[in-house]
């Protein structure tokens, strides 16, 4: 088991439902409305005044086999549109009941 | 959930709400009359107090006084004025604007019960009128006829008048020109004398051979029958034929001592159609009623009229009021049109994608057709002041869409779902949104609450303009969102056609973009010199104040005039007539310009409600003139008035003369200025009035200088001696009373014929009643029949009466008027102050400055008190919004060159500033703050962002150069149908146009340069004074 944790420009949100439920991942965790800033590049995103757009967070425990293709279809899905921002960082899971 | 992302989400639900709105709206709008102004009229009522055969100053003692005691009780009241003269007193109760009339009316009729008891006995009942004669007649027709003429006045009675005062809204329908039939006995007072007869007697006996009495019922075996006698007269020659007495055994008939003469009344007006007699119909309407609905009714109903009148008989239109009314409305909604298509030009050229362009300007009319519901639920009308609101909105209801829409391409431009972005894009400009229509509200909103006239005109804009703001908010929110999500799409390719159009204005507006960039960087580095020209231009602007004169409402050229003209008092009506022949003659041929004539002489009879209530007499002539339409014709109705002034300077015969152009004073006319002289003493007050008079005919552009008070009228009075009197048993009544019943007539009975009446009037006949002679000889009998001559108990003399006492809030007023003619009325208020200053007036006389002046006086005031308390509110909201109270007065200046621009461009075009500039000018505050605010608030937002105070300054303004520019012009470009219009009525609005035009260009310009500037120089020094903070601070923590 492995989580991937996906933040990205809230007008992605369909559409990553979307792709996991495509790729068979049925559980996930979600925060619609969270806010941060890219390291390098990436807008922030505070919902303020000055940087009004927010992003969203979804977390996502998959078989080891899944994290390939997620992985995949999320690069693809940033690629099309590098101006709205999307990362997935992902990392074991050690225990769980 | 919000309700951007619901709408998003059902656009069904949301595209049928507004189809629902729109739908409403355009059955409010086919539902919706039509009128010039909002019911800005006066609540005026009259009564009218007819005392037959008293003269002006026992009518002001004994009727008008009591009267006004008695009324001046009555709640609302603003100003009670009343006109005295011989046998009628004229009270006009001036209410506050929108009170209910109807609630008033039950007043005063309340008042009027209370009094009647104390009024003279011979007087009639006091008549109320819910309408003034200071409302012009909205329909004159004009009647021509041959053969039945002498039978005229029934005809007209029964065909024309009768069914078009069933109309509802009529106030009156009179009938000029055509003489009432009446019977005279005319007697032989040596006859009488000869055989012990009075006048009264064979009054008397008339009156009671003239009956038709009901005897009963009797029984006649099983039947029951009516008894009856019926004794009324057949035809007037019977009466020949009565008894009216007996001397030595023979009997006296009627016809030994007087002749009957079956006629018309002794003396009549009379009309003139185009130079031919005629009669003229006088429609007027009750106070409130919507003039075009009348009007539409009556010329409905008339050719159904005509067919029941006799072949000869001929109606004719000779004015119709709601023709103006329908042309300058008509002129109005194509300039609103012309600003429509302006508008979507403008969005169409910065935007560039037509799907774009549909988005926004779909908004327009769905938020226009909102404001119908509103007009049509409250019961308003179409008019000058709401399709104003409407050319005003349109250039703003735009805005708040294309906030909207713009952000939501960015989204879609970053890669967003067009539904995503939709939702996302309107959420981040939500609050700006509702912020900025907030700051429009509270310059709208205020106009609302004003009371008074300017209330009533306001009340309607303030509301629509803020109903308009609310419904293109929601639009924004709602529907703009909606179709961005359906309509718009990432990347949509051009054609060849947007390529080969829109590559040179991209061109152009990326080379405006840079230019104003590098502009706006030089002069953020040049602060001093920028502010210091930029308070340069505004100083100079002060100097424009004093330039620009001031007026109530322009003159609007609705191709009519109103001539009253005056001989000597007391010219036989001969005269008058053939005078006015020649006069009407030489302008007929001299002004091509004039469609019809019309004009009337002769003294009006008591039941003539229109003639009556207005001056009248045999030397007075009234005449109306309507001139065909401004659009066909090179000379304007103020050229036209001026030289029929000039000509009326050659009739020596005409004492005085007035040329009234336009429909009311005030509204629309000739600004007139009156100068009220109160005092009681008539010698006093008339010679204060003449040496006004003098100086006011020295002032340049004073036309028409009038007084009030005509001249006096020479009268004899009969003094009688109450000794003498009492001596023969008789009474001043009684005396006074014969006198009366023989040259005025007695009155006792009515001939009947086909269902009317017609007087029967016995008195002396002319012949006997042209000497003083005549007078003195009178015989008077007391109640023993003893008789006694006239000139026996009094004695005849000559005096001099003023024939018309006017009062006004129950003090004796004369009133001195002039009109500006080519001068705005500020300068003649001016000068004519100095002059007044400079009179020396006895004890007890006061001048008072009134008409449209004191309107004007009235207006203005409240309309800068609303222009502060406006000012405030927004800095308020603007405050609010900023969370700081600097920012909000650094944009606030932008409206400095607001007023700067309004003065600079009415100077320029030479326009006054009156009532239409100065709505212009209160709108503009909310406008010129709009572009501030965009400009600030990103400005602050890219210093949020990191940037530095100059290039946050330069690139915000540069940024927001385009949207600010669009929505400028699109307001802009809505008002240059209005500031140019030659429609009818199109005077009423230009000034408006023009102040808006003049403002927000020139505060625009200014904005763009001197806000930035402004907003560096407070931002350094803000900057300064935390790093001082915090350098005293990190001082103080290294010395702890």
């Amino acid at each position: 088991m492995k989580s991937v944790l996906i933040t990205f420009d809230q007008a992605y949100y369909e559409r990553i439902i979307v792709t996991l439920d495509k790729l068979n991942c049925r559980g996930f965790t979600s925060w619609r409305e969270v806010q941060g800033r890219g390291s390098h590049t990436g807008e922030p995103h505070y919902g303020t005044h000055a940087w009004p757009s927010m992003a969203s967070a979804v977390i996502t425990m998959v078989d080891d086999s899944r994290v390939e293709p997620l992985l995949r279809a999320l690069k693809e899905m940033d690629d099309a549109t590098p101006r709205l921002g999307l990362r997935a960082f992902v990392w074991n899971i050690e225990q769980s009941i | 959930m919000s309700l951007y992302s619901s709408a998003v989400k059902r656009p069904i639900m949301t595209t049928l709400c507004f189809v629902a709105v729109a739908i409403l709206g355009l059955f409010s709008l086919s539902s919706l009359p039509i009128d010039l102004y909002p019911d800005v009229e006066t609540n005026t009522i009259m009564v009218m107090t007819t005392y037959q055969g008293a003269s002006a100053q026992d009518i002001e003692q004994n009727v008008t006084r009591p009267l006004e005691n008695a009324l001046n009780a009555v709640n609302d009241l603003k100003h009670i004025t009343s006109k005295s003269r011989e046998n009628i007193s004229l009270i006009t109760l001036e209410f506050e604007y929108g009170k209910d009339i109807d609630v008033l009316t039950n007043d005063v009729r309340d008042k009027l019960d209370m009094v009647k008891s104390s009024l003279p006995d011979n007087s009639e009942t006091p008549i109320i009128f819910k309408f003034s004669t200071d409302m012009i007649p909205i329909v004159m027709l004009s009647v021509q006829a041959d053969e039945s003429m002498p039978g005229l006045y029934k005809i007209l009675d029964d065909g024309v008048v009768n069914p078009l005062a069933r109309i509802s809204g009529v106030g009156s329908v009179s009938i000029s020109g055509a003489p009432k039939r009446e019977i005279h006995v005319y007697v032989d007072p040596n006859r009488l004398e000869a055989y012990g007869l009075s006048v009264e007697t064979i009054a008397q006996i008339i009156a009671a051979e003239n009956r038709n009495i009901p005897g009963g019922s009797f029984d006649v075996g099983s039947d029951t029958y009516a008894l009856r006698v019926q004794g009324e007269f057949t035809s007037a020659d019977q009466m020949n034929n009565i008894v009216v007495g007996s001397r030595n055994g023979s009997n006296i008939y009627l016809r030994d001592v007087a002749r009957v003469d079956d006629s018309l009344e002794e003396r009549a007006q009379e009309t003139f159609n185009d130079g031919r007699r005629g009669a003229m119909i006088v429609i007027q309407k009750q106070s409130g009623a919507n003039s075009v609905e009348i009007s539409d009714q009556v010329l409905k109903q008339l050719p159904s009229l005509q067919k029941r009148l006799p072949s000869d008989v001929k109606l004719d239109i000779i004015v119709d009021t709601s023709d103006n009314i329908r042309n300058t409305i008509d002129a109005l909604v194509e300039t609103v049109m012309y600003a429509l298509l302006f508008v979507v030009i403008v969005v169409f050229a910065f935007l560039g994608r037509w799907r774009a362009t549909l988005i926004i300007t779909i908004t327009i009319p769905i938020s226009l057709i909102a404001s119908f519901i509103y007009l049509a639920v409250t019961g308003n009308t179409l008019n000058i002041v709401s399709l104003s609101a409407l050319s005003i909105s349109i250039g703003m209801v735009v805005d708040d869409a294309i906030v909207v829409l713009e952000n939501v391409t960015t989204h879609i431009e970053r890669g967003a779902d067009p539904k995503q972005a939709a939702i996302n894009g309107t959420n981040e400009v939500a609050v700006s949104v509702v912020a900025s229509t907030l700051t429009l509200i509270a310059v709208f909103f205020p106009l609302t609450l004003v009371t008074g006239m300017t209330g009533v005109l306001f009340r309607q804009l303030g509301w629509m303009v803020t109903i308009m703001m609310i419904i293109s908010t929601v639009c924004a929110l709602s529907l703009t969102p909606m179709l961005c999500s359906q309509l718009l799409r990432k990347n949509n390719r051009h054609g060849r056609f947007y390529n080969l159009l829109f590559t040179p204005i991209n061109r152009g507006l990326d080379a405006f973009d840079n230019g104003y960039g590098k502009l706006l960087g030089r002069v953020v580095t040049h602060k001093g010199a920028t502010i210091a020209v930029c308070v340069a231009i505004f100083i100079g602007s002060l100097w424009l104040v004093g330039r620009v004169g001031t007026e109530f409402f322009p003159t609007a050229d609705d191709g009519r005039l109103r001539v009253n003209l005056e001989l000597p008092i007391g010219t036989r009506v001969e005269i008058a007539k053939e005078v006015t022949r020649r006069l009407s003659d030489e302008w007929r041929s001299k002004y091509p310009e004039i469609k019809v004539l019309n004009y009337t002489t002769g003294q009006a009879s008591s039941d003539n409600v229109y003639a009556s209530l207005s001056d009248n007499g045999s030397h007075i002539v009234s005449m109306n003139i309507r001139l065909s339409d401004p659009g066909d014709r090179d000379r304007k109705i103020t050229e036209i008035a001026a030289l029929m002034r000039q000509d009326l300077e050659s009739y020596p015969e005409f004492a005085k003369y007035q040329v009234n152009v336009g429909g009311m004073e005030g509204m629309g006319g000739q600004s007139s200025i009156d100068y009220e002289i109160y005092g009681y003493d008539f010698a006093e007050t008339d010679s204060v009035a003449r040496r006004l008079v003098r100086a006011l005919r020295e002032i340049k552009g004073a036309a028409d200088v009038r007084i009030s008070r005509s001249d006096y009228q020479p009268e004899y009075q009969v003094d009688f001696d109450r000794e003498k009197l009492a001596m023969y048993g008789l009474n001043l009544q009684t005396a006074a009373t014969a006198l009366r019943n023989r040259i005025n007539g007695a009155l006792m009975s009515q001939f009947r014929e086909d269902g009317e009446e017609y007087d029967i009037k016995v008195m002396y006949a002319p012949e006997h009643r042209t000497s003083i002679a005549d007078i003195e000889n009178i015989l008077l009998y007391s109640a023993q029949g003893n008789s006694v001559r006239v000139k026996d108990v009094g004695e005849v003399v000559e005096r001099f009466t003023p024939p018309t006492i006017e009062r006004k809030d129950r003090e004796r007023i004369i009133t001195v008027s002039t009109v500006a003619d080519g001068v705005p009325m500020s300068a003649i208020v001016e000068q004519s102050q100095k002059v007044i200053d400079a009179m020396e007036l006895p004890a007890g006389i006061n001048i008072q400055l009134a008409g449209s002046y004191e309107d004007q006086q009235d207006s203005f005031r409240d309309l800068l008190t609303l222009a502060v308390l406006i000012i405030l509110l927004v800095y308020i909201v603007m405050a609010a919004q900023f969370e700081s109270y600097t920012y909000p007065a650094i944009i606030m200046t932008s409206l400095l060159f607001a007023f700067s621009g309004v003065f600079i461009m009415l100077y320029i075009t030479g326009h006054n500033l009156n009532v239409m500039s100065l709505i212009g000018a209160i709108m503009l505050i909310g406008i010129v703050v709009k572009n501030g605010i965009v400009l600030i608030d990103y400005i602050s937002l890219n210093r949020e962002r990191g940037m530095s105070i100059r290039r946050a300054v330069v690139d915000g303004g540069r940024s927001r150069l385009r949207p600010v520019v669009m929505t400028t012009l699109t307001t802009i470009l809505g008002m240059v149908p209005m500031a140019v219009g030659t429609g009818q009525g199109s005077e009423m609005w230009r000034p408006m146009g023009v102040a808006v035009i003049g403002g927000l260009t020139f505060s625009t310009i200014l904005t763009l340069l001197f806000v930035p500037t402004l907003y560096c120089l407070f931002a350094y020094v803000g900057v300064k004074r935390q790093r001082r903070g915090l350098r005293r601070r990190l001082t103080a923590a290294r010395n702890d």
